[in-house]
């Protein structure tokens, strides 16, 4: 059962007087507790698709069904309950809140959520606890390494126990070592039936996904299987 | 909860650029700062006129000259005299306590100490007229008055001015124009109120005054103090009646001495002082709004500053009401601060003068409410706008913003 299913998105941004075409048609199935990568050079829009699949952005034209639902009419509050509810989000460069602890910054999806202030931490700390950094959650970001905050950032995109987990070049600032502790990190939770979809330059990153998914120019170039 | 949380990251957002902070509050400290000083004085010296006034009773009646405009000829001021006191006191319709004031600022020695004080001539009533106290020996006497004894009672700081203790003084002789004068009593501290100091005067029997010191019959003042029972209006008219038969004032003519109650004089300085007071709260008020848009600016600065972290705040589901929320928590909290340390420096400032100028002290509680709210409103106010344009930001733009 497909968990995203996309039907000819378009993505036009308007900059000055001209207009660019970030994503010219792109239709798209993804199942549940799949694992994906996304490949493709630089400017081809692969930000701009993951974007719109992690409703943090609306389409031009073309519709977006999650979970079965449409959700590329919806207006900004109710995107902001589906990115709190369905859609974990990891970053290149980390976000995470440089004057709050590691529980600060894993608890704040759960404060926007309205959990309960007494199980919040509680919850948080398990969520740290499967990224084995315990012994950290009371340091701020610049005590951290970039594969530790990585894995905090990670903690905090699954606090919610989202649907889907999106990673937009999650190994782009890390060295090979800590990339690969992240990555295994993902075929772990992928084993655990976690939906994945990893955005990525590297082939060796891609190869750890079932499948992927080459963009061009704004739109699907190739879609593969990785064979194991 | 959110708004928990909202406080904690505004303390943490001010934290982190205290300077830029406090400079930005520094308009609102001051108009606080300004509002409770100016309230709270204005207070105390509200509060002292109405001790001067519960010190005197309200009772007293004044006498004082005034210049007669009748005709061409005549413009100079017409004395009161003491003849003029004393037709009061014989006059028996109400049974009122007569205390003319003769005054008039004098040398005043004692040994090698030398001071200019003020002398006032009067009636032993004068003392319980104006509710002065004895502390010391014992007030003069009609016959004192009579006899034009050389004697004199203290105010409490004369013996400061003579650089000695009032005990020392007591009994002994004081020169004053180079008479000497025997001190007979001093009186409690009173403090200074409405006029001048009766601490630092020197009080003598009428014609000891007339006689011996002033060398006139011209009087200042007069006291009339009267039982509760009359109306300030019929007292008043009785003073009249008596005084423009005294100064042959015929029908038609105007008086050429003036009536005064002390009701009638604090109202003209409770006005003047509350003029005073509108204006300077007005020029505070304008230094919170200075400051207000000092706190808006500063806080399309931090929203700018602070794009991506509300890109990402959006991305975990943070909808736009809560960013709204935390932005204008933390423009209030900024102004909240700069409030508090307003209140802290005004409230010292206030004690600080009102201890020097030993004012009554009254906690400006009301200011402090008032003021420290109003500076809740201003970054209310201020802080919409640019919370506005933070709630407003596109997720995706935002976190990609460098
Ligand atoms: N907000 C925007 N305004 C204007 N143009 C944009 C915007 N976002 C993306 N673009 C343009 O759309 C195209 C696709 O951008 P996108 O960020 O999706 O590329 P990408 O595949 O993620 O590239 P990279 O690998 O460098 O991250 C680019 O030409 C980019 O300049
Ligand atoms: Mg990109």
């Amino acid at each position: 059962m497909s968990i995203i299913k996309t039907e000819n998105l378009v993505r036009h941004f308007a900059v000055g007087t001209q207009t660019v075409e970030a994503l010219r048609g792109v239709s798209l199935d993804i199942d549940r507790g799949e694992f994906v990568a996304i490949m493709g050079p630089s400017g081809s829009g692969k930000s701009t698709l993951m974007n719109i699949i992690g409703c943090l952005d609306s389409p031009t034209s073309g519709t977006y069904h999650l979970n079965n639902k449409n959700v590329s009419t919806l207006d900004d509050d109710a995107l902001a309950l589906i990115r709190n509810h369905e859609i974990g989000f990891v970053f290149q460069n980390f976000h995470l809140l440089a004057r709050n602890t590691a529980l600060d910054n894993v608890m704040l999806p759960l404060k926007y959520a309205g959990i309960d202030k007494s199980e919040q931490e509680e919850i948080a700390m398990e969520v740290i606890k499967s990224v084995d950094l315990e012994s950290r959650a009371h340091h701020q970001p610049s005590e951290l390494s970039g594969g530790q905050q990585q894995r905090v950032a990670i903690a905090r995109a699954l606090v919610n126990k989202p649907s889907i987990l999106f990673a937009d070049e999650p190994t782009g600032n890390l060295d090979s070592k800590t990339g690969d502790d992240v990555m295994n990190l993902f075929t772990n939770l992928h084993k655990q039936g976690q939906t994945i979809i990893v955005i990525t330059h590297e082939i060796e990153v891609a190869n750890q996904a079932e499948r992927i998914i080459s963009i061009k120019d704004g739109k699907i170039f190739e879609d593969q299987k990785v064979l194991k | 909860m959110l708004v928990q949380e909202s406080i904690g990251t505004a303390v943490d957002a001010i934290k982190a650029n205290k300077l830029r902070s406090i400079l930005t509050t520094l308009a609102i400290i001051i108009g606080t700062a300004a509002v409770i000083a100016m309230v709270a004085m204005g207070s105390s010296a509200q509060q002292a006129l109405n001790d001067s006034i519960t010190d005197l009773g309200a009772r007293t009646i004044y006498v004082y000259p005034s210049s007669s405009r009748q005709g061409a000829t005549n413009t100079s001021k017409v004395p009161l005299d003491i003849k003029d006191a004393i037709a009061l006191s014989k006059d028996g319709e109400i049974p009122w306590q007569i205390a003319p004031e003769i005054r008039g600022s004098k040398q005043v020695k004692f040994k090698s100490e030398n001071a200019s004080l003020q002398i006032v001539g009067s009636t032993p009533d004068f003392f319980s007229i104006r509710g002065y106290e004895l502390d010391s020996g014992k007030t003069f006497t009609e016959n004192d008055s009579l006899a034009r004894k050389r004697v004199v009672v203290l105010g409490s700081k004369v013996a400061n001015e003579l650089k000695t203790s009032s005990r020392a003084l007591l009994n002994n002789e004081i020169l004053i124009n180079n008479i000497s004068f025997k001190v007979i009593g001093t009186i409690k501290e009173e403090g200074a109120g409405w006029g001048p100091n009766p601490d630092e005067q020197i009080y003598t029997p009428l014609y000891t005054a007339s006689d011996r010191i002033f060398g006139r019959e011209t009087i200042g003042s007069i006291n009339v103090n009267f039982p509760v029972e009359y109306s300030t209006e019929e007292v008043m008219i009785a003073i009249e009646r008596i005084l423009r038969r005294e100064h042959d004032i015929g029908p038609g003519e105007i008086n050429n001495f003036s009536i005064r109650d002390w009701g009638q004089a604090l109202d003209l300085q409770r006005q003047a002082t509350s003029i005073f007071f509108a204006l300077i709260i007005g020029i505070a008020s304008i230094s919170l709004l200075v400051g207000g848009i000092g706190v808006m600016n500063i806080m399309l600065v931090s929203v700018t500053e602070r794009t991506r972290e509300i890109g990402l705040r959006k991305a975990l589901g943070a909808t736009q009401n809560t960013i709204l929320l935390q932005f204008i928590i933390e423009a209030i909290t900024l102004c909240l601060i700069g409030g508090f340390i307003g209140v802290i420096l005004g409230t010292s400032i206030y004690f600080l003068i009102a201890f020097l100028q030993e004012w009554p002290i009254v906690f400006p509680l009301t200011a402090i409410i008032g003021s420290v709210t109003f500076s809740a409103m201003v970054g209310l106010f201020f802080g919409i706008w640019p919370a506005r344009r933070a709630a407003k930001l596109d997720p995706a733009i935002s976190l990609r913003y460098e």
